[in-house]
């Protein structure tokens, strides 16, 4: 079984534009019409559950819901065929907004609310519910941001919890919970740079220091980290040496990029989990995501598109110029 | 159809040692109206709804009452409920669930509902472990 944890669950609201009209200083107010607009449910770890629940995988969805909107969320992912698995708390489960202009889709303009407040108390409800749960797990994968009043450690207790059920850990979060969840020696970790480039304490703005940052997470006991480096590339790094992962897509293809990263994710954990190589699961998750972006709608599920996305994706050992970096 | 593919996938439930008002949150906010109550393994050990709660909060002679017009106000179910909120739900719960396996077929779910009359039916795993539930709307969407 595989279970997805999204802490700080959303409302994706995506609208499409033909022309977006921001001006530094506006003098009066102006309307922009959406020529289309979608909502779903989001956060990493419900895309991903959305993601392997289409490709046939049974999977458990858990975090915390509130609200009209935490309705909205439990219902999609049902309809989808996922388990759900939720914590209620007090409050609204957030809303996040996504803009796309025509013709610079691969530019999104995003706006995430904070997410609803978790007290003690509904955390332990959550804590209680998990230990039920993670020892049928063979994945888990947390993913996404915390919400206000989560301790930024939970995700090492969480991992920790899992490895010692024994289950494999994928985690896929930015600044101090990612930070703080390496300890734990997690077996895939996937850091989100759209906020935090910082990992280790280095910028993570050149090739080099992305390697160089990775071998030194992998030698503290970190099965594989995935960074991406560039919109149509991620660098790949094990104990073992790493890859270079390329697609082909010029990124000015991609029609929307919301959930692409978390199609890469899910993509490698289903291939391992159905006990496929490390090399063909890179190169099925990176076909996910690419094929994700290249499509309007936020996942692409489309083993065929994905297949043919495949045969355009290169894979690089990290070597010769690379060592020592 | 095996119940399987019919049932909600859904794994709410609560443990025996919540409170009353708890429970009243939990009820309202995912707005079901029974609650499975399983273990620390997640197997199923009993069931609570709101009918249960509001049996427990009325006063004891008002079931021998063969009418509420003989009662002013609400201000003793209220008081009581107000007493009991704090108590652990396992004071409660029913421990005889009548409860349906993943493996068996549609018509021995519609049967459990109509015959016991019951709004919703725990689903249950080989280990007793809660699976699902299915809800009379289940049957009537999956049957259309």
């Amino acid at each position: 079984m595989i279970i997805t944890v999204t802490l700080n669950p959303a409302i994706d609201k995506i609208y499409w534009v033909d022309r977006l009209r921001i001006e530094e200083e506006a003098q009066e107010e102006f309307l922009t019409r959406a020529v289309r607009s979608q909502t779903s449910a989001g956060g990493k770890g419900i895309n991903i559950s959305i993601f392997l629940a289409r490709l046939g995988v049974e999977n458990v969805a858990m975090g915390f819901v509130g609200g009209h909107t935490g309705h909205v969320v439990v219902r999609d992912l049902r309809d989808e065929g996922v388990t759900t698995n939720f914590v209620w708390v007090e409050g609204e489960t957030r809303t996040n907004v996504t803009i796309l202009e025509r013709g610079r889709e691969f530019i999104p303009i995003m706006v995430s609310e904070e997410g609803q407040a978790v007290s003690p108390v509904e955390m332990e409800r959550f804590m209680r519910r998990y230990k039920r749960i993670v020892r049928r797990a063979d994945w888990v994968i947390l993913a996404g941001s915390l919400p206000p009043g989560v301790e930024p450690d939970t995700y090492r207790v969480l991992a920790a919890q899992a490895q010692a059920a024994g289950a494999k850990v994928a985690v896929m979060a930015g600044g101090t919970p990612l930070a703080r969840v390496l300890a734990a020696g997690p077996d895939i970790v996937k850091p989100d740079t759209r906020e935090h480039l910082v990992l280790e304490n280095t910028h993570l703005s050149t090739r080099e220091r992305i390697i160089a940052v990775g071998r030194k997470v992998v030698e503290h006991g970190v099965g594989m980290v995935v960074i991406s480096h560039e919109v149509v590339g991620d660098l790949v790094i094990t104990k073992d040496g790493g890859w270079d992962i390329e697609s082909r897509v010029p990124a000015t293809r991609f029609k929307n990029l919301v959930g692409a990263d978390d199609a890469l994710i899910g993509g490698i954990v289903y291939k391992l989990h159905s006990g496929a190589p490390l090399e063909e699961a890179l190169r099925f998750g990176m076909a996910a995501g690419i094929a994700s972006a290249e499509s309007e709608e936020k996942l692409c599920n489309d083993v065929d598109e994905i297949s043919h996305e495949m045969e355009r994706i290169t894979l690089t050992p990290l070597g010769g110029k690379d060592a020592g970096k | 159809m095996r119940v399987s593919e019919i049932m909600t996938k859904d794994l709410t439930a609560v443990e025996k040692d919540i409170s009353v008002r708890e429970l009243i949150f939990i009820l309202n906010s995912a707005d079901i109206s029974v609650m499975p109550i399983v273990d620390d393994d997640g197997v199923l050990i009993g069931i609570i709804s709101e009918k249960d709660l509001i049996k427990a909060a009325l006063p004891g002679y008002f079931e021998m009452l063969h009418s509420t017009s003989f009662i002013p106000d609400l201000n003793q179910f209220s008081t009581k409920l107000a007493k009991i909120a704090r108590d652990p739900i396992e004071r409660y719960m029913k421990r005889d669930v009548v409860s349906i396996a993943v493996d068996d077929d549609d018509l021995q779910a519609a049967d459990l509902l109509i015959r016991k009359n019951l709004r919703s039916l725990p689903v249950i795993d080989k280990e007793g472990r809660l699976a699902g539930v299915v809800r009379r709307i289940d049957l009537l969407r999956n049957l259309l």
